[in-house]
């Protein structure tokens, strides 16, 4: 099979299956980014248990494989009786692990915030939230731009687990190996998908330098 | 001093204040009290605890024991009425401390908007009236990054106006300014003093302190050691301690060095463009 017969069978399943990736990945990296945040302020929370409760969570789901997530997900959650559908699973695994990974770059961006500005918002009798809010986050964000860019890349990298569970639409992985259940498409079916990913890669990437430069902190 | 304003309560009162870091004794039973419209100036060697006591008064620093009261009201450990206290009383830093991802103008905007609700277009309203009277309205919308470290700081005297404060604390307000921004930011905090507002500021410039003192703190390792006028203090210290401290400085008889003079008389007709007259008599 060639490029062409390839395309002409299956580019409209290309398409599909690259808008399912896009999909996944901007539902997988908003659920991560809402949860990495929330995980960030527990960690800075004046409150023991809370701050455990962040790095515990980070601890795991920053040293666990997907697939092993996945896998957790699929066969053990069911005997918990809560039964996600493999779309649901799929999600929650490419959510919590960028989720820790989201929240160890926003430390790491607190980590820049000189503590002075703490202070001067302490006294001005301002509280642990409207600090967080106006002075932690904002400036961990600012300073995190670029690594928050790569994790992106990397939450869209991890969707291809759905391929290893029966999800309609395919997204890019899942179709590879479709086609090459199905017909001889061979590693050139694979090149087609790498293509998408790379080519979707390049522009985030590409959006992500211009925010950080919009964005930067000057010091 | 009238009898009405000695018996008004305090502004800022601190009654036997015990801190520790450590083994460090680091403030001694201290008793102060600053009175409405007062400024009091607190200088000693370094290492005598006054950063220490000045971050005490809102309650930066927790203290071992003792009581701390702003306008006759206890401030708690902790908590809302603390952040409500806190509120009342503005802190300039050493290091600025602006919030290095917001213009001048949000800097000085967000605690009266978050903190106290205030409409964002009277809030803003206020704010460029205040970085007018500090000199640097032009700056407005630049970062802090931007501006100069002297201008910086009176952008943050400007934020702590902002909210409106019943006194102001200084920590060593221009100690990390390069020579020739000192007396711009002295010349903002005098302005400042001159309206009334109750100040306690801890500096190592003695002729500031002589000229807007209406009382200087002498501290040593953690006790204050002497209370006095400027004129007692500088002409007459009670202690060696005070004696061998003040030898290490050259500070002016007069109320108005003439080295700051000049400078004021620059500003006069420069930045702050209003206020300072042509006669020294401040
Ligand atoms: N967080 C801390 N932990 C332990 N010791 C501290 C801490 N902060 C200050 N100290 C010590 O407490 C003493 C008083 O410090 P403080 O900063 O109040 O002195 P200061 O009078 O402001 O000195 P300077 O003129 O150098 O600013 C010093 O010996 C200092 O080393
Ligand atoms: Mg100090």
């Amino acid at each position: 099979m060639n490029l062409t017969t390839l395309l002409e069978q299956y580019g409209k399943l290309y398409l599909t299956a690259l808008f399912t990736t896009w999909t996944l990945t901007a539902i997988s990296f908003s659920a991560a980014f809402v949860i990495g945040i929330l995980i960030t302020v527990m960690r800075i929370s004046p409150v023991g248990p809370l701050r455990a409760a962040g790095e515990i969570f980070v601890q795991i789901f920053r040293n666990i494989s997907g697939a092993a997530l996945l896998i957790l997900l699929v066969y053990a959650l069911p005997y918990l009786n809560l039964l996600f559908s493999y779309y649901t699973c799929v999600i929650i695994a490419t959510s919590l692990i960028p989720a820790a990974f989201c929240s160890e770059y926003l430390m790491s961006g607190i980590n820049t915030i000189d503590a002075g500005q703490i202070e001067a918002a302490r006294a001005l009798g301002m509280s642990f939230f409207q600090i967080i809010r106006n002075i932690v986050i904002p400036q961990a964000l600012r300073s995190s731009v670029l690594p928050l860019t790569n994790l992106l890349v990397s939450t869209m990298l991890t969707t291809a687990l759905a391929s290893q569970v029966p999800v309609n639409p395919r997204e890019l992985t899942g179709l590879v190996s479709h086609i090459n259940t199905h017909a001889v498409g061979g590693v050139l079916a694979f090149f087609v998908s790498a293509f998408l990913y790379s080519a979707t890669a390049v522009v985030i990437g590409r959006i992500g330098s211009l925010i950080d430069r919009k964005v930067r902190i000057l010091r | 001093m009238p009898d009405e304003i000695r018996d008004e309560i305090p502004v800022i009162e601190l009654e036997n204040v015990e801190k520790y870091f450590g083994d460090l004794h680091v403030l001694d039973n201290i008793n102060l009290r600053v009175k409405k419209g007062e400024v009091v100036v607190i200088i000693g060697p370094s290492g005598s605890g006054k950063s220490t006591l000045c971050r005490t008064v809102n309650r930066l620093e927790t203290i071992d024991s003792g009581k701390i009261r702003i306008a006759g009201e206890e401030m708690p450990a902790e908590g809302k009425e603390l952040a409500r206290i806190r509120s009342e009383v503005g802190m300039v830093f050493q290091s600025f401390n602006l919030f290095a991802h917001k213009t001048i103008l949000e800097n000085v905007i967000m605690a009266p908007m978050s903190v106290k609700k205030t409409p964002k277009a009277q809030a803003v309203k206020e704010a460029m009236e205040l970085l007018k009277r500090v000199g640097v309205e032009s700056q407005a919308s630049k970062v802090p990054a931007q501006l100069s470290g002297g201008q910086q700081q009176r952008v943050a005297i400007a934020r702590a106006l902002a909210m409106h404060p019943r006194a102001m604390l200084f920590d060593e307000p221009t100690s990390a300014l390069d020579p020739e921004m000192i007396n711009e930011v002295l010349d903002v905090i005098r302005e400042v003093a001159e309206e009334g507002m109750t100040m306690l500021i801890v500096t190592h410039e003695m002729n500031f302190a002589r000229q807007v003192a209406d009382r200087i703190i002498f501290m040593d390792q953690g006790r204050i050691l002497e209370e006095s006028t400027p004129e007692a203090f500088f002409e007459a210290p009670k202690t060696e301690r005070a004696r061998e401290f003040l030898s290490k400085y050259s500070v002016s008889t007069s109320r108005l060095p003439r080295g700051a003079y000049e400078s004021v008389e620059k500003h006069a007709s420069g930045v702050l463009g209003m206020r300072i007259s042509a006669t020294p008599e401040a």
